[in-house]
């Protein structure tokens, strides 16, 4: 089963209940290709999802870390989000961030990717494109699809800050 | 300009048992499992939060990875010279705010009564 669905980067925690509540329905989350998840369906099982935003460079070493403490890696997008599932059957914890400040890590983490990644493919580019103008139709689509984007890109930057301040805690 | 040792104080509860663990050397699983056995059940880490401090704390080289031939899956961990003495100053820093605030609380409980 395939499911088409796009969720941003603030959004991540709504994404885990999704697909936690997608498999107490019996369809697992297998599978992500740009926007579609992949579902096996199967009534018989139940798994908790969770997602963690994390640049490592042994990742071996990461996966067979998580699978020591009892969470199967399903997959990656990017090789930034890297989604875990364990059976809700068993008892355990319900999350793999414990505390609110690593929670607000992982959305500085979020942050700093896609500054980069809007500089690099978006700003970048779009100079370019600008300062070649010619007015040809491809360069006008081009600025469209460009400002289109920076807007989404804006409105992520501000949902994340957000969600960084949320999770800060006053040392009192 | 290098940071200190008492620089880094006060430590979070998670990262006090944290480097606590790391008396013996540990890999993540082996952490989680002391961290919840020395706080008799009730500091449990989760693997997110404790992949992210160790990528923390051996960035500021309070810790340091140690390859073992015999399992080169996993990532071992073991203190510095400056974890050890962070987490030195830190638990004196906590004697000190106990023994300074003893008998006041002790007073306070009595008055309750």
């Amino acid at each position: 089963m395939k499911r088409f669905r796009l969720f941003l980067a603030p959004d991540v925690k709504k994404e885990e209940a999704w697909l936690t509540e997608m498999s107490e329905n019996g369809l697992h989350f297998k599978k992500y290709r740009l926007g579609v998840y992949y579902f096996e369906e199967d009534t018989d099982k139940s798994y908790i999802y969770q997602i963690d935003f994390q640049s490592m460079n042994d990742k071996t070493e990461y996966l067979q870390f998580y699978r020591d403490v009892g969470w199967e890696p399903v997959d990656h997008n990017f090789g930034m989000f890297h989604y875990f599932r364990r059976n809700a059957k068993e008892s355990g914890a319900d999350k793999i961030y414990s505390d609110a400040s690593s929670v607000k890590d992982s959305y500085q983490r979020m942050l700093k990717f896609y500054l980069i990644i809007f500089v690099a493919l978006l700003v970048l580019p779009m100079s370019l494109t600008i300062s070649t103008w010619g007015g040809f139709l491809i360069q006008k689509i081009l600025v469209c699809i460009d400002v289109l984007l920076i807007i989404v890109y804006i409105y992520m930057f501000y949902a994340l800050r957000k969600k960084i301040k949320f999770y800060t805690q006053d040392v009192l | 300009m290098k940071k200190q040792p008492d620089d880094f104080l006060p430590l979070s509860q998670a990262t006090f048992y944290i480097l606590l663990s790391l008396r013996e050397t540990r890999h993540g699983y082996s952490i989680m499992q002391d961290v919840e056995l020395v706080s008799n059940g009730v500091v449990k880490i989760g693997p997110g939060t404790l992949y992210g401090a160790l990528g923390k704390l051996e960035k500021q080289g309070v810790i340091k990875q140690i390859r073992l031939d015999e399992d080169a899956r996993r990532k071992y961990y073991a203190l510095t010279e400056v974890g050890k003495q962070v987490l030195k100053l830190e638990f004196e820093r906590m004697q000190k705010l106990i023994q300074n605030s003893r008998n006041f609380i002790c007073e306070m409980e009595s008055e309750d009564q």
